[in-house]
């Protein structure tokens, strides 16, 4: 795995056709440019090997969350809000085929070696045209020659939304309709979508109303049935908003991605129940494998090197690393843990290996490796000078060696 | 003139502050309705600009394809102006919450005005964004809601500000808006000075109170 620099000349236009080709309409975050330099080049072999962690990974998750679903006292030390509990109850007769599973799992190069897991994006994972667009366009840009090829997520999660959804059916990609950030990520897709002749709406959660079972949108000059639901906002917001519109998300039988479901891996306190899981034939040994100690708070006093996360954390927020943190952010995330542990929990810390890059610089790497139904389905990395990889983190188109083109 | 085309002028490669331009409304042009076109894009003269905006960053607060006039206005005052709206476009058919698109054609069409302006290379910014972005008021929720706030990151930080001889920041608009006074109330302990112009007006130093922490989350 190597990072290979953008040619310093090509550079800003580089950065232009990844903002208006790329659908990258956030290129800055406070001082920090958010477009990488480099782009990640994977050898076959280690392409080959993430492949399959990755697809390890997702059968043990998918699993977990099927057996979660049919049995909520083991799920209750995820401490999901109470609000969500009453209505997770109806999602029994939840059926995955009839679905559409999408998720993310964060690697990171460790300096024994290997590879250390810090999470599974397993709600609403980002970075869709950064994994299917920004390879392509790196080609172009780079210094030196070389074969590369990249899996185009993009075409695997519309072939995949394709083939559970009617021919040019009516799909709403629902997200926070506020938020340019938000709307980057359902463009790309709803652009795909368009291609293949689906009519798409652009909406928000509360655009929806279920009767019957079945998805209906209210969206002002769009009303009538969905025949598919893409979700970008996150449960745990959804579940905030008032007036109470979402209780039809949970046992609807209009097609989804993702179904709510997926919030049983997404609380970062899901490794809290694995040892109920395994005692219950549900392995998971390859998270454990992967993924660093995990415990409750209060089980992390006096011991050394664990850091805290938020149960709900996204994009690196309020993770208390100090060196990654200043000092007064650092102490308010120690203050919030004290105040509401259970929302919170402790893992021990891995040693991210930093990447050379040039002229001496080093950077930590996040790669993000996605599956669709249990299949692998590409990639989406982001890189940091600190090991905290966090909104300042620039987006790192991720190549694979050995030939051109893109698979899908 | 394409979306690409403009974006080059308001954010040339290499010039100062120009990483802060937001693309949005630079990216999407292509699909706006013509029916926003502004026929009457007159730029006045920002006359108002004298000693007080020494050392001073500009931010922009007026309502749609007038906070672009009065950039194109400041840019001839000797202001780099910095587009930072961020809001979107609404799903055709639906009624929206905010009228994002005169803003972008206002922007396209202000480019060749501002190509022909020549804008030293240590210009101070003059930050553009739009008073009517946080029109979060829905009839009914059938609407499609596409108001925005301007967030920190949306800006430089007070330190980068700092570093750069900027000591205070003027916003030029009848009021420093719910998202404006977060971000400053952070950058007045940092010791920045913040002043509030009322459109032609003289600046009037305002000491910011601290926000409510529901409006800081």
């Amino acid at each position: 795995m190597k990072l290979i620099p953008v040619r310093k000349d090509l550079y800003e236009e580089y950065r232009l056709t990844v903002m208006f080709d790329c659908y990258k309409w956030d290129p800055q975050f406070l001082d920090h440019n958010t477009v990488a330099r480099y782009a990640l080049a994977l050898t076959q072999e280690e392409h080959e090997e993430l492949m399959g962690l990755t697809e390890a990974l997702d059968r043990e998750t998918r699993a977990a969350e099927l057996f979660l679903n049919t049995h909520p006292k083991i799920a209750r030390p995820l401490e999901l809000p109470g609000s969500m509990r009453r209505e997770i109850r109806s999602m029994g007769d939840y059926e995955p085929d009839k679905h559409i599973r999408l998720m993310r799992y964060d690697f990171h190069p460790v300096e024994e070696g290997g590879w250390a897991v810090s999470e599974v994006n397993s709600d609403v994972p980002g970075g869709f045209a950064e994994a299917s667009l920004m390879p392509e366009t790196v080609v172009r840009f780079l210094d030196g020659e070389g074969n590369y090829w990249y899996k185009d997520f993009g075409d695997i999660l519309t072939d995949a939304i394709q083939e559970k959804t009617a021919a040019g059916g009516r799909i709403m990609l629902v997200h926070c309709t506020c938020y340019s950030d938000d709307r980057q990520v359902m463009q790309f897709l709803g652009d795909r979508l368009s291609e293949r002749g689906f009519h798409v709406i652009y909406g928000a959660a509360d655009h929806l109303r279920f009767r019957d079972r079945q998805a209906y949108s209210i969206l002002d000059g769009n009303e009538g049935k969905i025949d598919a639901i893409v979700r970008f906002t996150p449960l745990e917001w959804l579940t905030e908003m008032k007036p109470k519109r979402w209780q039809g998300y949970f046992d609807t039988l209009t097609v989804s991605c993702n179904h709510p479901a997926a919030i049983y891996a997404q609380t970062k306190r899901f490794p809290l129940v694995w040892d109920a899981l395994e005692k219950n034939g549900v392995s998971m040994s390859v998270w454990r494998a992967l993924l660093p100690e995990t415990v409750e708070v209060k089980d992390a006093a006096g011991k050394e090197d664990f850091i805290f996360k938020p149960a709900y954390g996204r994009v690196g927020e309020k993770i208390a690393i100090r060196e990654a943190c200043g000092e007064e952010e650092y102490q308010k995330i120690l203050k919030d843990v004290r105040r509401h542990p259970k929302r919170y929990l402790a893992q021990k810390r891995f040693h991210s290996r930093p990447l050379p890059g040039g002229s001496g610089e080093k950077f930590h790497i996040c790669l993000g490796s996605y599956t669709v139904n249990g299949k692998h389905a590409g990639y989406y990395a982001r890189l940091s000078e600190t090991p905290r990889i966090d909104s300042n983190a620039a987006d790192l188109p991720v190549l694979i060696e050995g030939r051109n083109g893109h698979d899908r | 003139m394409t979306g690409k085309e403009a974006y080059r002028i308001w954010a040339p490669a290499g010039a100062r502050w120009t990483d802060w331009v937001r693309p949005v409304p630079f990216v999407t042009a292509g699909s706006f309705s013509g029916a926003y076109c502004d026929p009457d894009f007159h730029v006045p003269a920002a006359d108002y600009v004298d000693e007080h905006y020494e050392d001073a960053a500009v931010i922009v607060d007026l309502p749609g394809a007038e906070s672009v006039r009065e950039g194109i206005a400041l840019a001839k005052a000797g202001y780099r102006p910095v587009p930072i709206y961020n809001g979107t476009a609404e799903q055709p058919g639906a009624r929206a919450a905010v009228d994002n698109q005169t803003v972008g054609t206002a922007l396209i069409m202000a480019a060749e005005e501002l190509e022909q302006i020549r804008i030293r290379e240590d210009a101070l910014p003059a930050f553009l964004t739009d008073s009517s972005r946080m029109n979060q008021f829905r009839m009914d929720a059938s609407l499609f809601d596409n108001s925005w706030d301007v967030y920190a990151q949306d800006l430089p930080s007070a330190d980068y500000f700092i570093k750069n001889g900027i000591r205070k920041v003027i916003v030029v608009g009848e009021k420093i808006s719910a998202d404006l006074r977060i971000i400053l109330y952070g950058f007045q302990k940092k010791k920045i000075k913040i002043f509030l112009a009322k459109p032609c007006g003289i600046p009037k130093r305002k000491i910011l109170r601290r926000p409510f922490r529901q409006e800081i989350e």
